[in-house]
C-alpha cells in the first residue's frame, strides 16, 4: 500500500521554536484559523494569513516538500470547489473560500508536523479528562484521534493504488472501479486495526494499574 | 514458564446462506507448556485459528483455553496482557506513523510519565537494532525491518508467551534469519505458525494441523515429515487449473474472516 497522500504534514524531529511551542498554543493556533476561515471575509486578508501560515511551517524546518505533500491531495478538490463558486459566486468569494480551506490545512500541518503524535494523544487525553466524570474514556478517545490522523495517508494510499490498477485497465472513467474498491479496503483496513489493537490491548476500558 | 491448556476447544462459524455453520477447530485439547512449540499445516487448516484463540481474539465455540488460569473468554484483558500476538502483515498491527510512536503506544498503559515513556521505548528499539530508523515513516521501512519493529512494539509490555501467525511468509531469506535468531534470543515462551519448514526444525515441539484437528503433535522432524506427506496426499491430479478453489482456500478465507 503506497502512502504518499497525506492530508496533514507528518511529524518532522526538530528544535525550533515552533516545536517546543507549548501544545495549548498549538491547539488553539488551529481552532483559531478553523474559526476564521468562517470570519474572514475579504480574499486578500485570507491570502496574506495563509502566507503568514506557510512561514511559520518554514520556519519550523519541516520544509517545504512536506507542507506540499500534506497540501497536494487536497488541491484537485479546491480547484473544482473554486470553479464552482467562481461560476456562482464570482473570483473573489471562489479564492476566499479555497484560501480559507488551505489556511486550515496548513494550521493543523503545523500542530502535526512539529508535534510527536505521543504528545499529541497526551493533549487530546488531557483536554478529555474533564468529560471522565459523564464516563468518557480519555485514552480512548485520544486513541480515537491518534487512529483517525493514522487513517487519512491509509485511504488516500489506497485511492492512489485503486486509481492505478484502475487506469491498468483502462477503468480510470468508470466511479465504481474507483470507489467500491477504496470501500472494501478501507473496511478492511478498519477491521485490520481493531483485531491489532484488541490483540495488543489498546483501547480497552481504562483501569488503575497505570504506575 | 507460563501454561496454557485447550480442553475439548471448538470454534465454528456462521455461513452466509447456510443453517449449519462451518466447523474450524474440532475439539481441540491440549497443554502446552515448551519453550518453542510450532504449528504446521496447510492453508485453512485451522493454524491461524488455533493462535488466535491463545490471545482472545477468537472464542472457543465450546470448551475452554486457559493461559496461567484465566479464562481467555471471559479474562480477556488479562490474558492479553500476558500473551502478545504478532500477525503476518505488520502494517496491520502497527497503528503509529513512526516506530517510536508505535512502541510508545504499547507502553502508554503501563507508564504514564511521558519522559520515562520515551526513555523505555527507545531502550526496546536499541535491544532490535531500530533506533537509528525510531523516527522514520513504517512506510519506509523495509519488510524485516516493519516485522521486528511488530516484534518490538508487542514485547515492550514484555507479556511472558509470544503467539507469532506466520511471521516469516512476507520476508525474504536474510530477514528470515534475522527472525529466527531474534525469537532464539527470547526468554518469552513462543508460539508461532508457519510455512517455513526451516523455522518449525527450529522449534521443541510442532502440531500438525489438517482439517481443524492436531492430528500430530510431536518432535520437529517427525512433524515436518508428517506435514510433508500429508501434503503429497492432498495433491489434486496433475493439470492446468486442477485443485484452485478448493475447500481448504474456501476454509482459509473464512478462518481470516
Amino acid at each position: 500500500m503506497s502512502s504518499d497522500g497525506f492530508l496533514l504534514a507528518t511529524y518532522a524531529p526538530g528544535t525550533s521554536l515552533i516545536h517546543r511551542a507549548p501544545l495549548w498554543l498549538k491547539f488553539l493556533l488551529v481552532v483559531g484559523c478553523g474559526m476564521a476561515s468562517f470570519l474572514i471575509a475579504d480574499w486578500a486578508v485570507s491570502a496574506v494569513v495563509l502566507v503568514l501560515l506557510c512561514g511559520l511551517f518554514l520556519l519550523s524546518g519541516a520544509g517545504a516538500a512536506r507542507l506540499f505533500r500534506a497540501v497536494r491531495p487536497v488541491l484537485p478538490v479546491l480547484l473544482a470547489i473554486g470553479l464552482f463558486q467562481w461560476w456562482q459566486l464570482g473570483a473573489p468569494t471562489a479564492a476566499r473560500i479555497v484560501l480559507n480551506v488551505l489556511i486550515c490545512v496548513v494550521a493543523a500541518s503545523i500542530l502535526t508536523a512539529t508535534t510527536p503524535v505521543q504528545r499529541l494523544l497526551d493533549g487530546v487525553a488531557s483536554l478529555a479528562r474533564p468529560f471522565r466524570r459523564l464516563g468518557a474514556d480519555p485514552e480512548r478517545f485520544a486513541l480515537t484521534i491518534a487512529i483517525m490522523l493514522r487513517s487519512i495517508p491509509f485511504v488516500a494510499g489506497a485511492y492512489s493504488d485503486v486509481r492505478d490498477s484502475a487506469r491498468a485497465r483502462g477503468l480510470e472513467r468508470n466511479p465504481r472501479a474507483l470507489v467500491l474498491p477504496v470501500f472494501i479496503t478501507t473496511v478492511a483496513y478498519a477491521r485490520q486495526t481493531g483485531e491489532a489493537l484488541a490483540a495488543r490491548g489498546l483501547g480497552e476500558p481504562e483501569d488503575d494499574e497505570g504506575q | 514458564m507460563s501454561g496454557i491448556v485447550l480442553d475439548r476447544v471448538s470454534v465454528r462459524v456462521p455461513v452466509d446462506g447456510s443453517p449449519a455453520p462451518r466447523t474450524l477447530l474440532e475439539k481441540i485439547s491440549l497443554s502446552l507448556a515448551e519453550r518453542r512449540i510450532g504449528v504446521i499445516g496447510a492453508n485453512g487448516s485451522g493454524k491461524s485459528t488455533l493462535l488466535r484463540l491463545l490471545n482472545g481474539l477468537v472464542a472457543p465455540s465450546d470448551g475452554t483455553v486457559m493461559v496461567d488460569g484465566a479464562d481467555t473468554a471471559r479474562a480477556v484483558r488479562e490474558v492479553r496482557r500476558s500473551v502478545g500476538f504478532v500477525f503476518t502483515d505488520p502494517l496491520s498491527q502497527l497503528v503509529m506513523p513512526t516506530g517510536r510512536e508505535d512502541v510508545e503506544l504499547s507502553l502508554r498503559r503501563s507508564i504514564r510519565n511521558a519522559t520515562e515513556r520515551r526513555a523505555h521505548a527507545e531502550a526496546v528499539l536499541d535491544r532490535f537494532g531500530l533506533l537509528p530508523l525510531a523516527d522514520q515513516s513504517i512506510y519506509e521501512l523495509s519488510g524485516g525491518e516493519r516485522q521486528l519493529l511488530a516484534l518490538a512494539a508487542v514485547l515492550a509490555v514484555d507479556p511472558e508467551v509470544l503467539v507469532l501467525d506466520e511471521p516469516s511468509t512476507l520476508l525474504d531469506l536474510r530477514n528470515r534469519e534475522l527472525l529466527r535468531r531474534t525469537l532464539a534470543g527470547l526468554r518469552q515462551q513462543v508460539i508461532l505458525s508457519t510455512h517455513d519448514l526451516e523455522l518449525a526444525l527450529d522449534m521443541d515441539r510442532v502440531l500438525v494441523v489438517d482439517a481443524g484437528r492436531v492430528v500430530f503433535d510431536g518432535g520437529p522432524a517427525a512433524a515436518v515429515a508428517q506435514y510433508r506427506e500429508l501434503s503429497a496426499a492432498s495433491l489434486p491430479p496433475a493439470g492446468p487449473g486442477a485443485g484452485l478453489g478448493s475447500a481448504g482456500a474456501r476454509q482459509d478465507r473464512l478462518e481470516k474472516r
